[in-house]
């Protein structure tokens, strides 16, 4: 019993022996990636870079949508902008006549 | 000479009915301290059978606001081209709006009615706050509102 166990922890090591360190030696590292990316960036530079600290701050300004200027919606009846008064006429409806333009006041 | 004369007898005959036809009307709108921002404002007619006429004036300029303006919303379908060249700034609360319009004397006396729907920003809507027949002889009575106009008048 004792010789069968020790027989299969042997064949079992040695067949991972076989298969696995091929297998591993195949594969590049995390590391070896990394410095092989830094390497790749620093041909173009061949003078040591300082380490840069990059900003995690997630605000971008340019990418907030300006809702102060309400003014640009459009009218559902398709008219962006409707006249102030006394810039154009009043419209045709009948209810006004062709004298002095409206006058506003606010008091 | 005559040929002249009976010219000139002419052209006033057709002038004459013309400039009677309308005349300034000034439409006063207090506002009450309700405590919030600016007031929009759509003043329009209505004839006798409650049909949209016009609009005569809208206090506001943002045209996303006009459904609000409840009454007049439905009947116009939000046309901001009904109210193009009758536009205003909103009114602030406690304020006095005092619009002078060259109407047409076809209003008065006819079963027309002028309408003021009111709306503020965060606050409830008031459609026809003021429904008020357009009358000679209601000339300079003010009329109370219900929520933000504390009167409205208009003066012949």
């Amino acid at each position: 019993m004792r010789s069968t166990t020790l027989a299969l922890l042997v064949t079992s090591t040695a067949l991972t022996a076989v298969t696995g360190l091929p297998a591993q030696s195949a594969m590049p590292s995390l590391a070896d990636a990394t410095l092989g990316a830094l390497s790749a960036l620093n041909a173009d530079h061949p003078k040591p870079q300082p380490f840069i600290l990059v900003s995690d701050d997630e605000e971008d300004d340019d990418d907030e949508e300006d809702h102060e200027d309400d003014d640009e919606d459009e009218g559902q009846g398709g008219l962006r902008h409707q006249a102030p008064a006394a810039t154009v006429t009043p419209p045709a409806n009948g209810l006004f006549g062709n004298g002095t333009p409206p006058q506003v006041k606010v008091n | 000479m005559k040929s002249l004369l009976a010219a000139l007898a002419f052209t006033t005959a057709l002038t004459a009915p013309g400039l009677a036809l309308a005349r300034p009307v000034t439409l006063t709108t207090t506002l009450t301290n309700y405590g919030g921002g600016g007031a929009y404002l759509a003043l329009y007619v209505t004839d006798a059978k409650g049909t949209y006429k016009g609009s005569l004036w809208m206090a506001g300029k943002k045209t996303k606001y006009y459904k609000h303006m409840i009454d007049w919303h439905r009947a116009t379908g939000g046309n901001a081209a009904e109210v193009n060249g009758i536009t205003g700034a909103s009114v602030g609360a406690g304020r006095t709006l005092e619009i002078t319009l060259d109407l047409a004397d076809a209003l008065f006396d006819a079963g027309y009615t002028l309408h003021i729907d009111a709306a503020v920003e965060d606050m409830r809507e008031s459609p026809s706050e003021i429904t008020v027949p357009l009358t000679t002889s209601g000339a300079g009575k003010a009329v109370r509102g219900r929520r933000y106009i504390s009167t409205f008048q208009y003066g012949l």
